[in-house]
């Protein structure tokens, strides 16, 4: 009747359903509603009527019924007006189980449907459960109900199963959106290794399976090692669909994948969420195990109300999730607020960019720096990665769990990286922020022998061992991550608008100032410019007027000559002031031309002109050695003018005064030194050589602006060069000058 | 306004005076015209352009209100009788910009001011000495 031959390749497509065969524990009858007649019958219902089953195919139930000795709890009624009744043709399952006595031995008839027939289920009463069922499933109910989370209710589900139908292990057991299955909460005997938190393959529990549990939320084997009994039928008869039968025989490969794991008895309660599959109370027993019809329907109940209270609860504990995730979020944005440096706002407190998901490691790319918390790859791999997006991210967001499968070289950072959420904060700067998850595979220990060399049955059909179907399972789950889910996602959409607001706040922030910037640095040239033109002017004319007066007016007394003498020298004072500050300022400015320097000729042309200029008595003038530099020749000569002049003026009170000028070679650097024998400058006075108009107070006596130094640091500056001194008061000041030298 | 030796554009009264005090130190007697504002200036020269009159030397001060010297020195290279008039630009400023710029309109000389009365007179000298003596012109 039933050709199919299961192996690794098509167990999925095995019609388990009409597997034409049903557990021995039972008896099956099936009668056609219309013709009243068995269309189809267990084999084995010759135990009960010492006849064979054949011979009452296509008769009268009545036919067979006359052959039975049996007794309805005292009524004289038929089986047949019993199903009549009970049914009223439509629902039969309402007055499940009939209780009837055959042979002396006590029976529960099942009735169900199944197409144009009736299907009539005999099993056993006698169960291995003395349990008075109606006392304990209301507490089991509130215990179940009064779960203060989703895993301890799935807890309290498993303990308060294992105590009403007392398997050896009862284990709830979660599909994952794969059909990947978890085992979530467990209850056992104490002899027995926990199976809690182990993964099982989805391949474990075909689609055609599931099915099936979806319609049929309990299903018992009673013995994997029974004998099944076949269902004989009517001449051409499709086989018997056996949906919502108890009795249906199992796949030869869930027997095997049971026996290779040491089961002997199985019952499996399903828990329905949202109309899909949401997981499975499975019972494994170590002996054969039988528990009758209503020791099933308690449990099924106790399903049904955890199917229920799933729904609720895991509605309840998403938005527990969602409110979390937000929750850092608020935070986040808080440290925003507050600090001005993103990274550190979103990196270094307490809560961190890794709390607002389920990752275990976070990568910020923010302004060319990386920064990570948790376990993330390595910095290199995440530029790499960074790489990656900056070409293939269209979206502002992107996730997947299965990263490795997708960007190929991160196969080889997969444990820390199987699961990537992405999100772009600047795809052009390359700045994102990256969450990661690790690969979710877990060894897993099998009970029983997984190792145990196959058995091949004699049919050949015996090819899927849950060690093989295990190994597929890993293959499946590596370089996988778990998923990320909408809470994660949406929290990080929430985090993504409020640092890119912050951002272009802080950047429009920073523009504002450039362009303040900007503006004064505009000012400050036409500053420049009024300085050379607008106060030049008067205070030439000032000078001239003066000269004028003291040349053509012959009538002016001594005094009024020294006066007019001394407007002329403020004059030059100040032209020369003037002159400083905008040489200081075309600094800024001007591009430098760079050249090889024969210092020498230089420096011998400084003194020339500095001693003309400054006219000292009794100086003893020494120029060393004098190695090549590069450097802007205009810029460089004053700098070399402006320290020998210095050198030349503030040594002038000595006798004599000593000024000496010598460069040495070191390495990759030239170091000119220029060195006096002169007033020297007080220790407290150090740090405020090089600033703009900062004079000491022992060089009252000299002239001078106070920009000349100001000067020389900036153009050393402009060639990356050093300038710095020693010095001691009254005994003279030696100048560096350090020049990186040509290569 | 017969043979003007020095036509001088220049807005600041006090070294328009110095200047004129100045010119009386030279060796040679020398004529200075001043006017104070560009645009004065321009019709001058077309009024002297049209009555064919050059100067010998023109000294245009860069910062003037309105036209600038600049502009002036554009208008004397544009016209045809007043061409070759050499041009001197005297300015207070020593900014190479000014100077490219000024060169590059066709000035034959750009001096910066002395600041000076002294350096003014040595320097009007030496204007007078090769502008006004030495200089080969078109007149």
């Amino acid at each position: 009747m039933n050709e199919f031959k299961v192996d690794l390749s098509n167990c999925d497509i095995e019609p388990i359903h009409i597997l034409g065969k049903i557990q021995s524990h039972g008896f099956l009858v099936a009668i056609n509603n219309k013709t009243q007649v068995i269309s189809y019958i267990s084999e084995n219902v010759n135990l009960l009527i010492k006849d064979k089953a054949q011979n009452y195919i296509g008769k009268t139930f009545e036919t067979l019924e006359q052959q039975i000795d049996f007794n309805i709890s005292g009524a004289h009624l038929t089986i047949n007006q019993l199903v009549t009744i009970g049914s009223n043709g439509r629902e039969p399952e309402i007055n499940n189980p009939l209780y009837l006595e055959i042979n002396k031995i006590p029976y529960y008839l099942i009735v169900t449907l199944s197409g144009e027939d009736k299907l009539l289920e005999f099993e056993p009463i006698d169960s291995d459960l003395k349990t008075d069922l109606n006392h304990t499933i209301g507490r089991s109910m509130s215990g179940i109900l009064s779960a203060k989370n989703l895993d301890s209710m799935l807890q309290i589900t498993a303990d308060e199963i294992k105590k009403i139908i007392n398997y050896d292990r009862v284990m709830v057991y979660k599909f994952s959106e794969e059909g990947h299955g978890k085992i979530l909460a467990e209850a056992k005997i104490d002899i027995l290794d926990p199976f809690l938190g182990l993964h099982y393959p989805a391949s474990d529990i075909p689609k055609q399976a599931r099915e099936l549990y979806k319609r049929n939320l309990t299903r018992i084997i009673a013995d994997v090692n029974s004998v099944d009994s076949s269902i004989l039928a009517l001449p051409d008869h499709q086989p018997l669909n056996l949906t919502h039968s108890n009795l249906r025989a199992v796949s030869p490969i869930h027997i095997q994948y049971l026996r290779n794991m040491g089961v002997v008895s199985s019952f499996s309660i399903s828990l329905i969420s949202g109309g899909e599959l949401w997981g499975l109370i499975v019972c494994h027993n170590y002996k054969p195990r039988f528990i009758n019809y209503k020791a099933r329907e308690a449990s099924k109940l106790l399903g049904q109300v955890l199917s229920s209270a799933l729904e609720h609860r895991q509605g309840e504990e998403d938005s527990e999730i969602f409110l979390s995730y937000n929750e850092n979020v608020n935070d986040l944005i808080d440290y925003l607020e507050k600090d001005d440096d993103v990274t550190v706002a979103l990196t270094a407190s307490k809560i961190s960019l890794k709390d607002v998901t389920a990752a275990t490691g976070v990568a910020l790319i923010f302004e060319g720096k990386i920064t990570t918390v948790g376990i993330t790859p390595s910095e290199k791999q995440i530029e790499e990665i960074a790489d990656w997006l900056k070409i293939n991210m269209s979206e502002t967001i992107y996730h997947t769990h299965r990263f490795p499968q997708i960007y190929l070289p991160a196969v080889n950072y997969c444990h820390s990286a199987s699961g990537l959420l992405a999100c772009s904060l600047s795809k052009e700067l390359g700045e994102f922020i990256l969450w990661f998850k690790p690969e979710q595979i877990n060894q897993i220990s099998w009970a029983g022998n997984p190792e145990k060399a196959l058995e091949k049955g004699k049919d050949g059909i015996m090819q899927l061992n849950p060690r093989k179907s295990f190994e597929s399972w890993t293959d499946i789950v590596k370089n996988t991550s778990g998923r990320w889910n909408r809470a994660e996602v949406s929290a990080v959409i929430n985090l993504r608008e409020h640092i890119t607001y912050i951002i272009i706040r802080k950047a429009n922030e920073i523009r504002r100032l450039n362009e303040l910037l900007k503006q004064s640095a505009e000012e400050l040239n036409i500053f420049s410019y009024t300085v050379t033109h607008d106060l030049r002017t008067p205070l030439s004319a000032i000078k001239s007027y003066s000269e004028l007066l003291l040349i053509n007016n012959k009538s002016i007394d001594e005094q009024a000559k020294k006066v007019l003498t001394r407007i002329t020298a403020c004059a030059d004072k100040m032209a020369l002031l003037i002159k400083e500050i905008l040489n200081y300022s075309n600094l800024g400015k001007a591009d430098i031309e760079v050249h090889n320097l024969e210092m020498n000729v230089m420096i011998n042309m400084i003194k020339t002109d500095v001693l003309e200029g400054l006219q000292p008595q009794n100086i003893e003038f020494e120029i060393g050695e004098t190695p090549s530099i590069v450097g802007d020749s205009n810029l460089i000569n004053q700098v070399f003018t402006n320290l020998i002049s210095n050198a030349v003026k503030y040594s002038s009170k000595s006798n004599p005064s000593k000024v000496s000028i010598n460069g040495v070679k070191k390495g990759e650097d030239v170091i000119y030194t220029i060195t006096d024998n002169g007033i020297g400058i007080d220790d407290k006075y150090h740090n405020l050589v090089f600033d703009l108009f900062k004079r000491m107070d022992n060089v009252k006596d000299f002239e001078g602006t106070g920009v000349g130094l100001a000067i020389v640091k900036r153009i050393m500056e402009k060639h990356n060069g050093k300038v710095w001194f020693e010095s001691k008061l009254e005994l003279g000041t030696k100048f560096y000058l350090s020049f990186k030298c040509p290569h | 306004m017969l043979n003007t030796d020095i036509f001088f554009v220049e807005d600041d009264t006090d070294f328009a005076y110095i200047m004129e005090t100045a010119v009386q130190e030279l060796t040679e007697p020398t004529s200075l015209q001043i006017i104070d504002n560009g645009k004065e200036a321009i019709s001058i020269l077309h009024q002297l352009a049209e009555i064919k009159q050059k100067p010998k030397l023109i000294l245009l001060d860069l910062n003037l209100p309105g036209i600038s010297g600049i502009e002036i020195l554009k208008e004397i290279r544009d016209n045809i009788y007043l061409r070759y008039v050499p041009v001197v630009l005297f300015s207070t400023s020593a900014e190479p910009k000014d100077i490219k710029l000024s060169l590059q309109f066709g000035a034959n000389a750009y001096v910066t001011k002395p600041s000076s009365y002294l350096d003014l007179i040595i320097c009007l000298q030496s204007f007078s000495d090769f502008w006004l003596h030495q200089n080969a012109c078109l007149n």
